[in-house]
């Protein structure tokens, strides 16, 4: 059961770390035309395509205790790699696509029109954010970032080569699961761990689709 | 005041509109078809299509849109459906005499009212109100009359007027029924085609030379905003509330002919029909279709070139906002 509560712990803590950036990502990819925006798109879906354990890999390259970033953590008092942040930072950077895509459809969904009625009410671009875009969009937002905390809790391939199996540190329900099909014996806590992820599964799913209904009403008020 | 307009701006291949304007006015009146390239031009004005723009010397076009101080209504209000009327009045930071423009406008009894629950003209209003407490340099109304009903349109009209008379702020005003506007506006300038056909004193403008043709109908109410006539559907916007039969006004300049559907349309109406007879008045052909006996108004350069006779197959393109409701029948 402890597989569960760390698996909540680290899903929970990486989603909302990811969300700030996550956000501002989708507002520049939706809202600003330049000649790196592309670019800047294809980067941000790259943990999407890529191999999680490659991604993995790279991420042990960067925050590795023989360099200089992990070195620097380190000695803050902060070690990633192997360390229960590892498992944050994996799940974090390979959900991240997913809430950028998954924030900026709510972004898209609200009328740039408003925002620019805003503007010429005298509001800059950054009030106009928190006063008409982020109400609207809330809880299209919300959807999203349930949808990416799910995706967050079932990490296993970066998890595992960044911050390794560490028992009651790192060990999330993917990996518990996946060491648990080794030992002999163990079909219960398997079985277990399985009910576990089908009902945050579902419990999920449920709230994505109630808060996408709500995101849904909240734009149809004008029509 | 002094306005100096310089814009180009392509909506798309086959629309531009070019415009080179310097005019002194208080309230300006920009008329023409449907299509001709207002509401682009207000866009311009409003700052969010690039050009240049000065006023009384002040020169706009590089400063972003919330600092140049443009009181825009548009034509679908804009309302921030998130908030209610009293929040939506009080948006700008610049927001003053709150009371005054909601007195003014009838608007105390809306205040806490969600704009989910105003009507169409209540709507109008508000746009009106959340654009005069933001104490603008310069009012910019978006074809205010349109889809309003004779006796809405006659008290939009004197709304305009107590606002111009109350809060002292110029206008640029922007609408497909010159009769309309002739007495709001001092100045006006006439669009076709994206280009300024002519500029002038609004009365003389206005009335003068103008090969004025409507087509005057009756409708069936099938939906919120379509209506049946001669059993071919057509949308357009209706005031709150309407239903059974109604009379409908479409300007004989607002119909616009093709042989070939075009891409990327926006009229919302799409007529098939057939050239019933052509008949040259002034300098224009007035062209008689067979669907609902409408009348269009061509030049005889694009009766040529669509190669237009009795009996050609044409498609009729009207937008929602060029056809008006009259009123029930």
């Amino acid at each position: 059961m402890n597989a569960v509560w760390q698996s909540l712990a680290v899903a929970t803590v990486a989603t909302l770390l990811a969300l700030p950036p996550a956000v501002a990502t989708a507002w520049v990819l939706t809202r600003t035309r330049w000649p790196g925006r592309t670019a800047l798109h294809g980067l941000t879906l790259l943990p999407l395509v890529m191999p999680p354990v490659v991604t993995g890999y790279l991420l042990l390259l960067l925050f590795s205790p023989k360099r200089a970033l992990g070195t620097a953590l380190e000695s803050a008092g902060l070690p990633v790699a192997f360390h229960w942040l590892g498992a944050v930072v994996a799940a974090g950077v390979v959900g991240f696509p997913l809430l950028v895509m998954l924030v900026s459809v709510a972004f898209r969904s609200v009328d740039v029109r408003l925002e620019q009625m805003s503007a010429a009410l005298g509001r800059s671009p950054w009030q106009t954010f928190w006063r008409v875009t982020m109400p609207l969009a809330w809880p299209g937002v919300a959807a999203g970032t349930v949808l990416a905390f799910a995706r967050a809790l079932g990490e296993f391939g970066a998890t595992i080569v960044l911050a390794g199996h560490v028992v009651g540190e790192t060990e999330t329900i993917p990996l518990a699961v996946h060491a648990a099909l080794d030992v002999p014996g163990a079909e219960q806590e398997v079985l277990m761990l399985t009910v576990a992820s089908v009902v945050l599964g579902v419990g999920a799913v449920l709230t994505y689709h109630w808060l996408m209904e709500r995101h849904r009403r909240r734009l149809e008020l004008d029509r | 005041m002094r306005l100096q307009l310089q814009a180009t701006v392509n909506r798309s291949s086959s629309f531009e509109l070019s415009v080179d304007i310097d005019c002194e006015a208080e309230a300006l009146a920009v008329v023409g078809p449907s299509g001709c390239g207002k509401s682009t031009l207000l866009e311009v004005l409003a700052g969010v299509l690039p050009g240049k723009v000065l006023i009384n010397g002040r020169d706009l076009s590089s400063l972003p849109l919330h600092q140049r101080k443009l009181g825009w209504v548009t034509q679908d209000s804009l309302l921030f459906p998130h908030l209610d009327v009293a929040a939506n009045l009080a948006y700008s930071p610049r927001a003053e005499g709150i009371e005054e423009v909601a007195q003014a406008l009838d608007l105390l009894p809306l205040l806490d009212r969600r704009v989910a629950h105003l009507s169409g003209g209540e709507r109008r209003r508000v746009a009106l109100g959340r654009a005069l407490t933001s104490r603008p340099d310069l009012l910019l109304l978006d074809e205010p009359f349109a889809g309003l009903d004779a006796q809405r349109r006659r008290a939009a009209l004197s709304l305009i007027h107590t606002v111009r008379r109350r809060f002292d702020v110029p206008v640029v005003l922007v609408s497909h029924l010159a009769d309309e506007v002739v007495g709001l506006a001092d100045q006006a300038l006439r669009l076709e085609g994206g280009r300024v056909l002519a500029t002038g004193p609004a009365h003389s403008l206005l009335r003068a030379g103008e090969t004025h043709v409507d087509n005057h109908l009756e409708a069936d109410v099938c939906g919120p905003e379509q209506v049946t006539v001669d059993g071919v559907e057509l949308r357009l916007s209706l005031p709150e509330g309407t239903s059974g039969r109604v009379r409908l006004a479409i300007y004989a300049h607002d119909i616009l002919l093709a042989r070939a559907l075009p891409h990327a349309l926006s009229a919302r109406n799409v007529l098939s029909t057939q050239v019933v007879d052509l008949t040259p008045a002034g300098g224009f052909v007035l062209v008689s279709l067979a669907v609902a006996g409408l009348v269009a108004t061509l030049t005889p350069e694009a009766v040529a070139e669509l190669g237009l006779a009795p009996g050609v197959e044409v498609l009729a393109l009207l937008k929602a906002t060029s056809i008006d409701c009259l009123g029930p029948a």
